[in-house]
């Protein structure tokens, strides 16, 4: 499969500029440079392999998601680079910026494949801002809420849930 | 074919009622070729899905065969749903694996209902459906969504109203569980306290990372001794004696782990029996004491190489940040809520100047010319320590020594433990009213407005002189070598203990200042803080002495600075020379208190509150306390400078004041002693 990919991908030539992504549902994306290197896969890729002009292969993401990812991109291409990873720990402020809370109105599947994505190549501001969508999804509510919220079964004994719940009870602010 | 079967029933043995829901045995499916369902619409699904069915024993049989080879079979004998099956054939969907753990839970109930619906209907209708299902079961992703798309380009719009309905309440993912587990713990931390120990409930799994170190040593870094950007909540450090408490229970929960019980599980430990335990726990122990923040880091990376389920690495690993975070964090609600117990000291004959209390042991100096030991734990008083001549101004004392400065002149050292008075120290021409000693360096103010330096290890002395009337607060900082002095000339300054020169006056007090504290250097004043708005009692009013530009301004102009390597602080302090502390506090008879930025000279923020002038103030990184002369104790957030809350019960001036993690004293001329104690 990843053969017939590659082939299709020495047919279309892009300019310098563009680089060409092939999806693991074999759909042929076209991004340009400044954009995809929002990725510190891609870049790191392009660092180590000078551009051949031949399409991208990217096993772990499908078209409808590396599109989202490339939107994503895009919209922050001008972002400054992320600061340390010190700076963003102490800073764990679930503030997400409108453009980004818009971006993420998702369903939960396409929030779990870019988040996925982002992981896999490496775009650290699209990883935080879906963690923090997950984590907003999970805030303020109640075990049993987050267990709807996420289709999550309760395997506590009621014994368990039950001691479990005391434990906990000295984290109510109050 | 037969043997995969068998193979297949062997490592799934819950058979079910819904074995034939989809199709899967290719018998069956063979079955149905000349019953395929007739429904009145779907006109062309129908005439489409008649063509597959009439040549159903010569299409379907190798359709299946084709896109399942090797796991046909065992599509029937599985009781799981739709997105199980995909997960039976990788091709399928490339996520859709077991080792990624990312598929969509079995859900028994409604499978149970779709089997009972469909066997209400006639015998023909049924292997129709069948039929439909076992086809879209065997197929691949890529013809999977053709059918969809198919099926969907024929629904009417009630019918993709009800697709859109069903696929909302489908699509719900356990992200936490599902996630690699540096993913879930980093979506974790970015929860509140509250959150977490409510994630902590969700199930078994969730409880194992929302409990882990690695979540609660992050909390822990975020809150203790510090305020944490986001919630603006900070929880004291632990004292010295608490913290070794707490290492000891560690060390002694490590040792006693077990390696067979799930570490998460409700019940107790139970002892490790296995050597293999024991070397891990033990070798653990000795990283443990060496770098507490290493292991975790660690325990991280190891974390993305291990699945996620292995109770082996919750287990071994498991140390209860989550314990010393609960314990901060009942202290911190306490402070919060002005929650404590109170307990008065009383037995000085006159007004009570100068406090201090370290672990149980309480010092207070009194104008009755005593100084005072107290036990805090008893209320016990220890013993009396008779000398001066006249009264007591100021004390320090740590593990060995109290030094005290007396209106009689004098600075004397007791062994505070035995109440001897080892030495007196004459030089001032006026009364002794302020002292600080940190290492080998003590500072004494005085009536004579100078500040006396004494070398301890050289036994050298030094005259600090500039200020113009008393000097009634000296604080030494020994790294950078300066000393910092708040006087009654309304002036606060810092001295360069190299050059003895004064670098810096610090103008705006316009009565006379009593006290000046540095700030913890882990202190952190950014125009984030600013910003940040609190809803406690708001009984007084934020400067406008600072805003946030000129903050960043000055944050600018500092790294500048760095970079060009001229230091603020004149030319001793280019050559790598530690700088003094980037900011001070400081309080006068103005009934004001006052944040300053050293490097700059700048007051940052007022604080207004106080009705009379404030004699008594100490801070931490999280908050100032200040006694005045009006009777009250007001504790502020810094940050902020917002007054969080007030205390009243002296019947006198309050004149000092110490400050502890869960805890501070306050002395007064109604010659009594009060401490609070915010200890849960």
């Amino acid at each position: 499969m990843s053969e017939q990919t590659e082939q299709n991908a020495q047919v279309e030539q892009s300019a310098p500029q563009i680089l060409t992504f092939c999806t693991n549902d074999n759909a042929i994306l076209e991004v340009e440079r400044d954009v995809a290197e929002r990725s510190v896969l891609i870049r790191h890729l392009l660092e180590d392999l000078p551009a051949s002009g031949q399409a991208i292969p990217l096993q772990m993401v499908n078209e409808a998601v590396m599109k989202k990812v490339i939107e994503w991109c895009r919209h922050h291409q001008k972002d400054p680079p992320s600061t340390g990873d010190d700076d963003d720990s102490r800073r764990k402020t679930t503030d997400i910026e409108e453009w980004d809370q818009k971006f993420m109105q998702v369903d939960q599947e396409m929030l779990f494949e870019i988040i996925l994505a982002a992981n896999f190549l490496d775009i650290k501001g699209l990883l935080d801002v879906g963690c923090k969508t997950v984590a907003n999804m999970i805030k303020g509510k109640s075990p049993e809420e987050i267990r709807k919220t996420f289709n999550i079964q309760n395997d506590f004994t009621p014994e368990e849930e039950d001691q479990i719940r005391r434990e906990n009870e000295w984290a109510e602010d109050r | 074919m037969q043997a995969t079967k068998v193979h297949n029933e062997m490592t799934l043995p819950a058979q079910s009622s819904f074995t034939s829901i989809f199709g899967g045995h290719s018998e069956r499916v063979e079955e149905i070729d000349d019953t395929h369902p007739d429904h009145d619409h779907h006109h062309e699904l129908h005439s489409r899905s008649s063509v597959t069915a009439a040549s159903g024993s010569l299409s379907v049989a190798p359709f299946l065969a084709k896109h399942v080879p090797e796991q046909y079979a065992p599509l029937g004998s599985q009781n799981k749903a739709p997105a199980d099956l995909i997960r039976a054939n990788s091709r399928y969907c490339y996520r859709h694996r077991p080792d990624r753990k990312c598929r969509r839970q079995a859900d028994e109930p409604t499978m149970d209902k779709l089997q009972r619906e469909l066997e209400t209907l006639p015998q023909s209708d049924q292997q129709g459906i069948a039929h439909v299902w076992s086809l879209f079961s065997a197929a691949p992703a890529k013809h999977r969504k053709l059918i969809l798309q198919g099926i969907m380009a024929q629904c009417c719009f009630p019918q993709l109203s009800f697709i859109s309905a069903t696929v909302r309440e489908l699509i719900r993912i356990d992200f936490v569980a599902a996630l690699p587990p540096e993913i879930a713990f980093k979506i974790l931390c970015y929860l509140d306290t509250t959150s977490l120990c409510k994630a902590a409930q969700v199930s078994r799994q969730w409880r194992a990372l929302a409990d882990d170190d690695v979540v609660w040593h992050r909390m822990c870094e975020q809150h203790i001794h510090r305020k944490c950007k986001k919630c603006g909540w900070g929880l004291p450090l632990l004292d010295r004696k608490r913290l070794r408490e707490s290492k000891r229970e560690i060390e002694l929960r490590a040792t006693t782990w077990d390696n067979g019980a799930p570490a998460n599980s409700p019940d107790a430990p139970s002892e490790g029996d296995s050597p293999a335990a024991d070397t891990n726990s033990s070798k653990r122990k000795a990283d443990a004491i060496d770098d507490e923040t290493a292991i975790v880091k660690r325990q991280c990376s190891e974390l993305t190489f291990r699945p996620s389920g292995n109770e082996d690495y919750f287990k071994t690993r498991y140390r209860p940040w989550k314990e010393v975070y609960k314990d901060r964090f009942k202290v911190g609600t306490n402070w919060k809520y002005g929650r404590c117990s109170i307990k008065t000291f009383k037995g000085h004959s006159n007004g009570v100047m100068c406090l201090q209390f370290e672990d149980n042991i309480l010092a207070t100096g009194s104008y009755d010319a005593t100084i005072k030991i107290w036990d805090t734990e008893t209320g016990q008083e220890l013993r009396t320590l008779v000398g001066h001549e006249s009264g007591i101004r100021c004390l320090q004392f740590d593990d060995t020594k109290l030094i005290s400065g007396s209106m009689d002149r004098s600075l004397k050292v007791w062994n505070w433990r035995t109440g001897e008075c080892i030495s007196t120290y004459t030089g001032h021409r006026g009364g002794v009213i302020g002292l600080h000693f940190d290492a080998n360096i003590l500072a004494s103010a005085s009536v004579d407005k100078t500040v006396k330096i004494w070398n301890f290890e050289d036994k050298s002395t030094c005259l600090l002189r500039g200020h113009t009337d008393w000097v009634n607060a000296v604080r030494v900082d020994t790294s950078s070598r300066t000393v910092f002095s708040a006087s009654d000339d309304c002036t606060v300054r810092l001295w360069d203990l190299d050059s003895k020169t004064c670098i810096r006056t610090f103008h705006g007090h316009v009565g006379q200042v009593q006290q000046v504290i540095p700030l913890p250097r882990e202190f952190e004043f950014e125009d984030h803080d600013v910003e940040c708005e609190n809803d406690n009692d708001n009984l007084s009013t934020v400067s406008g002495d600072t805003e946030p530009r000129s903050l960043q301004a000055t944050l600018g102009l500092e790294s500048n600075a760095e970079i060009s390597q001229m230091s603020p602080f004149g030319p001793s302090f280019e050559a790598g020379r530690p700088t003094p502390p980037r900011y001070i506090v400081t309080s006068a008879l103005d009934s004001t208190i006052r944040l300053w930025e050293t490097s700059t000279g700048r007051c940052l923020r007022t604080f207004f509150g106080h009705l009379e002038g404030v004699w008594a103030l100490a801070a931490d990184t999280l908050r100032i306390v200040s006694g005045a002369e009006d009777r009250m104790i007001k504790i502020w957030d810094p940050r902020t400078g917002k007054c969080e809350r007030t205390f009243t019960g002296h019947s006198g001036p309050v004149t000092c004041i110490g400050l502890g993690d869960s805890r501070f004293a306050t002395g007064s001329e109604d010659c009594e002693v009060r401490m609070y104690s915010f200890q849960s």
